[in-house]
């Protein structure tokens, strides 16, 4: 049996810092997003209240 | 192709081709014979070496069209490709002392390979700096669209400083050089960096996608702020 150990450790922590930074960047898109369907939300509020 | 297809299509590629790749590399790949399982890091290493070098030039890329003609999607390339390539080339730095160790005896050493990535690093660390403490976003882009340029003049010379300075770093490729790879070898590298490119092109994405959304909130608050 080859001795994978070494790699084993070396391998996780280049998939470990990829999956983090993508799951990261997802969430915080995610935020921004729900953050501008607020605004936009609040924006359309209020010009209807305007109109009327 | 609609835009809202490629990016799910561009995730699902990403993750067929990462175990593919892996599998390449660990089961039909075969060892070197010198440096033993060891020299496995090398499928990992170099295709993350070269989208460093890739980054960088999209970055380039992002960064004149940003002075050219100032429209935001430019800037948002930009960003997204000194992040994802500050990542990248950190990920350089962490798997290189993997293989120097065994093969050099030493974690870290200063040679030029090794001393001009670091620089390399420092640059596109720099860039997001000058972005996130700059007095107005503008600035920030014009200081980073800078430092990307300075950033792409450092990558031919971390390409050349072994030939230059005559440094330690293996060239496994280059003009004139027999191909050095054993039949399996050149597959498994193939694979990992249609792999990592893949990966890179999501992250980017993804990116880029973040850049606009915050554009837009913070138009939003703007508009919001001047009616009050």
């Amino acid at each position: 049996m080859k001795n994978y150990t070494y790699l084993f450790w070396g391998y996780l922590v280049v998939w470990v810092a990829l999956a983090a930074y993508l799951v990261a960047l997802m969430r915080r898109v995610g935020h921004v997003s729900r953050r501008l369907d607020a605004l936009e939300a609040g924006r359309k509020k209020q010009d209807a209240g305007r109109a009327t | 192709m609609p835009r809202r297809l490629a990016y799910p299509l561009l995730a699902v590629a990403t993750l067929a081709t990462m175990p593919v790749a892996l599998c390449s590399i660990f089961l039909r790949a075969p060892e070197e014979r010198v440096m033993g399982a060891v020299q496995k890091i090398f499928y990992v290493h170099v295709p993350l070496a070269s989208i460093t070098f890739l980054s960088v030039f999209v970055l380039l890329v992002g960064a004149v069209g940003y002075l050219w003609t100032r429209r935001a999607a430019w800037d948002h390339l930009s960003i997204a490709a000194a992040e994802v390539g500050l990542l990248y080339c950190t990920l350089v730095l962490i798997t290189g002392p993997i293989w120097a160790k065994p093969a050099w005896g030493v974690w870290w050493t200063w040679e030029a390979k090794l001393t001009t990535t670091v620089i390399l690093w420092l640059l596109l660390a720099g860039i997001l700096l000058a972005r996130a403490y700059a007095a107005t976003p503008e600035q920030g882009a014009r200081i980073a669209s800078i430092l990307g340029a300075v950033a792409a003049l450092d990558v031919p010379i971390v390409y050349k400083a072994v030939d230059w300075w005559r440094g330690q770093h293996p060239i496994v490729f280059g003009p004139g050089k027999p191909d050095p790879l054993a039949p399996g070898m050149g597959s498994a590298l193939m694979l990992s960096m249609l792999a990592f490119v893949l990966l890179y092109a999501l992250l980017v994405a993804s990116r880029m996608r973040l850049a606009d959304l915050s554009d837009r909130v913070a138009a939003c608050e703007e508009a919001a702020s001047r009616e009050r």
